[in-house]
């Protein structure tokens, strides 16, 4: 039987999981969403939805997002967000 | 309980002497190597000053001149081994947990000697004249060791009564107490056991704890510290000689695996197998290297056994090319069985959690995560769930 470690579990210990992972997105003039580079430069055909998440202010580091659920011309649904503070483009699952 | 202790001075020494008539002659002092330092373990009796465990380097700043000799301790312990059978044969209760240090217990033995005359003289026969033996008799280990310090080789001491009258005026550097209890004995003023002897164990307690209270039991001549006879066991040693000194690991295992398969052969057919062994090796200096190896579960072959030791040698520097190299099983024991629980879903459960836990040992840090959620109802994605470690 190996002995308990008695290891606090820490906040470090936990690996968040569905961290916006970071794409190239081409944008149009009104600022939309038109073309990605998820391994190949794919067009956006349509934007399904979008919404925006501002949230804990009162923070050092924000969160201010803008997100679009979008369809690619190969017809995969995809969850682009755009970063307002940095202003990049990132892919996550919602 | 009436004790008879021997104690065989010089005792290393004597054993060279006996392999190396020539020794006598010189200043010899005899080295032990503990990790990367070497100590004195023995000494000829000219040179002064020294001490056993002193560093060498220190013993050499006084005796530059005295000629150094690697310690053959399996050479020792066999010599040792061979006194303690003698002395077996003259009482069923022998104790040699030291090199040169024997123990005798004396109860019952008037039915066979019949006064301590004929006692000593037994003793006396079964121990080589060569190793100067001295004797003393007492109620208790340290004062029959105390008999046997104060008293010239050939004949023996017997403190009877009055212990206390003949430890008055002894230093308290005999006290079989830490060096730093005995430091601080003397910053007290305290330097022979006869001004201990006119305190009372209250005031020595506070000062020194437990070691307090035994220090006011032995300077009252109190020592109940219990005998611990030799007990029968198998001896299972295999050893042998290279055909040239070497440093390679792989010669070096392939004779320790040869040594492994003839060990086995004196048990395996009782289906037991090796729970811990001793291995040593002798390099061509005539350094002496050993260490213990236990196994977690008895290794029941060669080859698992090997396994095992290949790990401790691979870090493990030997003190020189090899020449000599030898094993001695210290403990055996049965294949251990794991028992299946009726519940085999809890059990697989523990098991499984065992084994993350071996494997974050040995590779370091969390290994295997579970997703757990966190904020499940957060807008912020990667806030929602997070990987936990699974052993936690």
């Amino acid at each position: 039987m190996v002995a308990d470690t008695r290891k606090t579990l820490r906040a470090d210990t936990l690996k968040p999981i569905n961290l916006p992972e970071p794409v190239h997105v081409e944008e149009s003039q009104s600022g939309l969403p038109v073309m990605v580079q998820i391994k190949r430069r794919q067009r956006i055909i349509a934007v399904e939805d979008r919404w925006r998440i501002d949230d804990e202010w009162w923070r050092t580091e924000s969160i201010s997002r803008i997100y679009y659920a979008v369809i690619l011309a190969s017809g995969q649904r995809l969850v682009l967000s755009k970063n307002l503070i940095d202003n990049c483009w990132y892919r996550q699952s919602y | 309980m009436k004790i008879l202790c021997i104690l065989l001075p010089h005792f290393p020494l004597k054993c060279e002497t006996l392999r190396h008539a020539g020794i006598n002659s010189c200043s010899v002092i005899i080295t032990r190597a503990i990790g990367s330092q070497k100590l004195v373990l023995d000494h000829s009796p000219e040179l002064n000053n020294l001490c056993v465990g002193m560093p060498l380097q220190q013993a050499l700043s006084s005796h530059g001149e005295a000629e150094l000799m690697h310690a053959d301790i399996p050479y020792y312990w066999t010599v040792f081994n061979e006194i303690l059978d003698a002395l077996e044969e003259k009482s069923p209760l022998v104790e040699g947990t030291d090199l040169g240090e024997v123990y005798i217990g004396l109860d019952g033995l008037h039915l066979i000697y019949e006064d301590d005359d004929v006692t000593v003289s037994a003793m006396h026969e079964a121990i080589p004249a060569a190793f100067d033996a001295r004797i003393g008799i007492a109620e208790g280990k340290f004062p029959s060791c105390l008999a046997a310090q104060y008293n010239p080789a050939g004949s023996y001491k017997t403190i009877d009564g009055n212990i206390t009258a003949f430890l008055k005026d002894l230093s308290c550097d005999f006290l079989p107490v830490s060096l730093k209890s005995k430091d601080k004995l003397h910053e007290f003023g305290l330097h022979t056991m006869g001004q201990i002897v006119s305190l009372s164990p209250g005031p020595l307690q506070a000062q020194f704890g437990p070691e307090g209270k035994r220090i006011w039991e032995l300077v009252n001549g109190i020592d109940d510290t219990p005998l611990y006879p030799r007990m029968r066991e198998e001896n299972i040693e295999e050893n042998t000689t290279l055909s040239s000194v070497t440093t390679s690991l792989d010669v070096i295992l392939m004779a320790i695996e040869t040594l492994l398969s003839r060990a086995f052969i004196r048990f395996e057919s009782k289906g037991m197998g090796m729970r811990s062994i001793n291995l040593w090796t002798r390099s061509w200096l005539a350094e002496h290297w050993e260490r213990s190896i236990n196994f977690k579960e008895p290794a029941m072959n060669t080859k698992t056994a090997l396994s095992r030791i290949k790990q401790i040698m691979e870090n493990a520097p030997q003190p020189g090319p090899i020449e000599q190299l030898g094993i001695k099983v210290t403990g055996l024991g049965c294949q251990h069985g794991k028992q299946r629980s009726l519940f085999t879903e809890v059990r697989a459960n523990d098991h499984l959690l065992n084994d993350i836990k071996q494997l974050e040992f040995r590779l370091g840090g969390p290994q295997l995560y579970r997703v757990k959620e966190v904020e499940p109802w957060s807008r912020i994605p990667e806030r929602r769930y997070a990987l936990t470690p699974l052993s936690r």
